[in-house]
């Protein structure tokens, strides 16, 4: 330590210069020491004020500059302290100002220093501080309470921040040999805060804690954090603070009020997932075992929840779970909610159980009710493998009925049955994968799906390919659903390579045409202009300034249309090619008609704008 | 000869993989990217007040980010790292989906980072971007 000073005493004022070039062993003790010592030598002196400044004082852990010590020597001395700080890291200086009325006693005596202010360019600090004691029989023991008076807090990125708080903060902690037992209570009155990903709006949070410290250990038991609305937390562990390992915790939320919570706690950390935009409510209550910084146990339970997500994509209501996990042990889960909704389709009540084994799901069952039947899933086995869920089951559908479900994805009501039995469905790296047929008893025919792959399904780019056959679909049925004007016969459609992306065809190779068989096959004028009209306006017209337009309805022995999509083109052809275009219809007996395509390339724009304005205007009533 | 023809040869390969290149259509839509385009349009609301505080800006890259948080009150902080996120990752997809629309997945890079010349120049005056020495002011 290396100091120089010069005391300057007259009758009425004392002046202490001061060097401090390195105090470098307990200098804040013996700098207070020091003052002492300098109040002791001079209270013989009839001096009114003693000030001491230093132009910078050096420790291990903070430096400051331009020391200002001003004691008021009266019947309750006042120490003011003026000087700016920083702790070594830092680069930039804060002004620490305060007017302390200093006690006598030093040990027991009380502390009261107000108009405190701590400020730097991001942070102002304005409070006060009681020291209502700093040893009991030599031993250091300090009670001591600080009360912020909107107090605002930022770091340089923005990311922690905080505003207008007002609190109280009080600490006592006493030496006890090598160890302090200490204790300390939070009262967050107001203020809002930002700590990154958390923002809390309001004040009304109490925070209390206590425990020991001792050789780089902080131990805390019955530690609480009640939040305002939300719920109470309960803790205990053990903290080593050189490096902020969590050496264990034990963290018990006994009923956390969902509604408020899902804002404050869970939306933050579900950013990234599913579930970053719902509504939420019911009760949850959680215990986590954390052991060296990681999660050993969890038991999670909820209680009537409703989770509904705000883009309309998902939505379970009546939700109640138990889910407990363990590192060490496989657990059983239980699920179960009363009904819920999957991109517009409705589901019934569910309940699941399954084998959590560290982190793999698996359950030999599920059974998820969709109006009138259902989705049957087993041998579901899921796990996290680096950081991603990977899973695989087997899918089965129980018959739904189409007119049920077609109504509840607000398609054309449709009548038959959906039904499917799929081998092996995989889901790995956000895509769905299957391995088996889909089929859907539509149109008293028959449709298979296969080669279903779906990615991203609940984002904003969802994407689907597949191969779809169809046999014998009853074209009775199908045009009285799509108000395409009557046809009667039998269709058979091949659709490959078909690719969704947000649920709009991409590319296909589709090839529409009579199924092979006898059965009536008759098409109605209305059908027959439709047909024309997908051909361009020009065509409908031909039509009906014929002379067809006297008859109701006409044989044809073969319809067919072919379209390849790429690149927002179709590209057409029919059952035949003729020297113009292609026949899309040929007609057979009398009266007899020929429908012709002479488009070979249609926008795929335009050929759903043309297929719109024909069901669509078929669907209204038309008043003669 | 030689020399000439092999210059020759040497010039028309880097021509022809400078064409190829040039042949990226940016402006190509699939519904994939017209759904990103209208999610990108639809956030373009919420954060254009930041690009003009300054509270966000352009990268490099193609991104933006969150440049100076303490600008946006801190009630709507955490929207705008939320909107940052989704902004991103709509991007991230954007630059993908043109690449697969082109037939070129290889060539996500390269769109990227001509869309990420492409912000900055389309950018108002007083937004914020990225260059090799660090935040400039447009």
């Amino acid at each position: 330590m290396s100091l120089s000073y010069a005391i300057v005493v007259t009758d009425t004022y004392l002046q202490v210069f001061i060097h401090l070039k390195a105090i470098l062993m307990q200098p804040l003790a013996k700098w207070i020491g020091f003052c002492w010592l300098m109040l002791a030598c001079i209270s013989a002196h009839a001096v009114s004020q003693v000030s001491i400044s230093a132009d910078r004082i050096e420790h291990p852990q903070f430096d400051a500059q331009q020391v200002k010590l001003a004691l008021t020597l009266n019947k309750s001395p006042i120490l003011q302290i003026k000087t700016q700080v920083k702790a070594k890291a830092d680069k930039d200086w804060a002004q620490l100002n305060v007017n302390c009325q200093v006690s006598t006693k030093i040990q027991t005596g009380r502390w009261d220093c107000t108009q405190g202010q701590f400020k730097t360019s991001r942070i102002d600090i304005p409070f006060d501080l009681q020291i209502s004691r700093l040893y009991t029989q030599g031993v250091p023991d300090v009670i001591a309470g600080i009360h912020f008076k909107n107090a605002k807090y930022g770091d340089e990125a923005g990311l922690h921040a905080i505003e207008q708080f007002t609190g109280d903060l009080n600490i006592n902690a006493k030496q006890q040999g090598e160890a302090w037992l200490w204790q300390t209570t939070v009262d967050w009155q107001k203020g809002e805060v930002f700590w990154q990903p958390f923002y809390v709006a309001e004040g009304g949070h109490k925070f209390t804690a206590k425990g020991r410290y001792e050789n780089d250990l902080l131990s805390f038991d019955t530690t609480r954090l009640t939040m305002a609305k939300v719920g109470e937390l309960a803790l205990e562990g053990q903290l080593r603070t050189s490096d902020l390992k969590l050496i264990n915790l034990k963290a018990n939320l006994p009923s956390l009020n969902l509604a408020t919570a899902y804002p404050l706690l869970f939306k933050p950390l579900l950013e990234k997932t599913a579930f970053n935009n719902a509504e939420m409510e019911g009760k949850v209550s959680l215990k986590v075992d954390i052991q060296d910084s990681e999660v050993k146990t969890f038991d999670l339970l909820l209680n009537d929840v409703n989770v509904a997500d705000n883009n309309q994509k998902f939505a379970f209501y009546k939700l109640n779970a138990h889910i407990p996990w363990s590192y060490d042990t496989p657990q059983n889960v239980s699920l179960n909610y009363e009904s819920g909704e999957l991109l517009d389709m409705p589901l019934g009540n569910t309940a699941v159980k399954a084998e959590v084994n560290r982190y793999a799901v698996t359950t030999p069952n599920i059974r998820l009710p969709i109006l009138d039947g259902a989705l049957n899933l087993s041998d579901v086995s899921a796990a996290r493998v680096g950081g991603q869920w990977v899973w695989h089951l087997r899918a089965e559908i129980e018959p739904i009925s189409m007119a049920e479900l077609s109504t509840s994805l607000k398609l054309p009501r449709m009548e038959g049955l959906a039904s499917a039995a799929i081998p092996l469905v995989t889901y790995n790296n956000g895509k769905v994968t299957t391995d088996g047929n889909i089929q859907l008893k539509l149109f008293n025919g028959v449709t298979t799906i296969s080669q279903l792959t779906l990615q991203d399904p609940l984002g904003n780019t969802p994407k689907l390919n597949a191969d779809i056959i169809m046999r014998n679909l009853d074209l009775g049925d199908l045009t009285r659903t799509f108000s395409f004007g009557a046809i009667e016969g039998k269709l058979d459609a091949d659709i490959a390579n078909l690719q969704l992306q947000n649920w709009k065809p991409v590319n296909f190779d589709a090839a529409i045409k009579s199924s092979p068989g006898k059965y009536p096959k008759k098409i109605s004028q209305r059908a027959v202009e439709n047909i024309s009209a997908l051909g361009g306006a020009g065509a409908a017209a031909a039509v009906q300034r014929s002379v067809l337009r006297f008859f109701e309805e006409f044989n044809y022995e073969k319809i067919g249309l072919n379209c390849k999509l790429r690149n927002d083109i179709c590209y057409m052809s029919g059952v035949e090619s003729t020297a113009q275009g292609y026949v899309i219809v040929k007609g057979r007996g009398i009266p007899a008609i020929t429908v012709m395509g002479y488009n070979q390339t249609v926008g795929w724009a335009d050929l759903i704008g043309r297929l719109k304005r024909v069901t669509d205007s078929n669907s209204k009533p038309i008043i003669k | 000869m030689k020399k000439i023809l092999f210059g020759l040869l040497l010039v028309s390969g880097l021509l022809a993989s400078q064409l190829g290149m040039a042949a990226a259509d940016l402006e190509i839509n699939t519904p994939a990217i017209s759904a990103l385009q209208n999610s990108m349009q639809n956030r373009h609301g919420q954060l254009a007040s930041f690009y003009t505080s300054g509270a966000i800006g352009l990268t490099k890259d193609g991104l933006i980010a969150v440049k100076d948080a303490s600008a946006v009150p801190l009630k709507d902080r955490q929207s705008l790292n939320a909107l940052v996120a989704a902004e991103n990752a709509d991007r991230n997809k954007l630059y993908k989906e043109i690449a697969a629309a082109n037939a070129h997945p290889e060539w996500e890079a390269e769109i990227r980072s001509t869309f990420a010349q492409r912000w900055v120049q389309k950018a108002q005056s007083g937004w914020y971007y990225q260059d090799a020495s660090g935040w400039v002011k447009r």
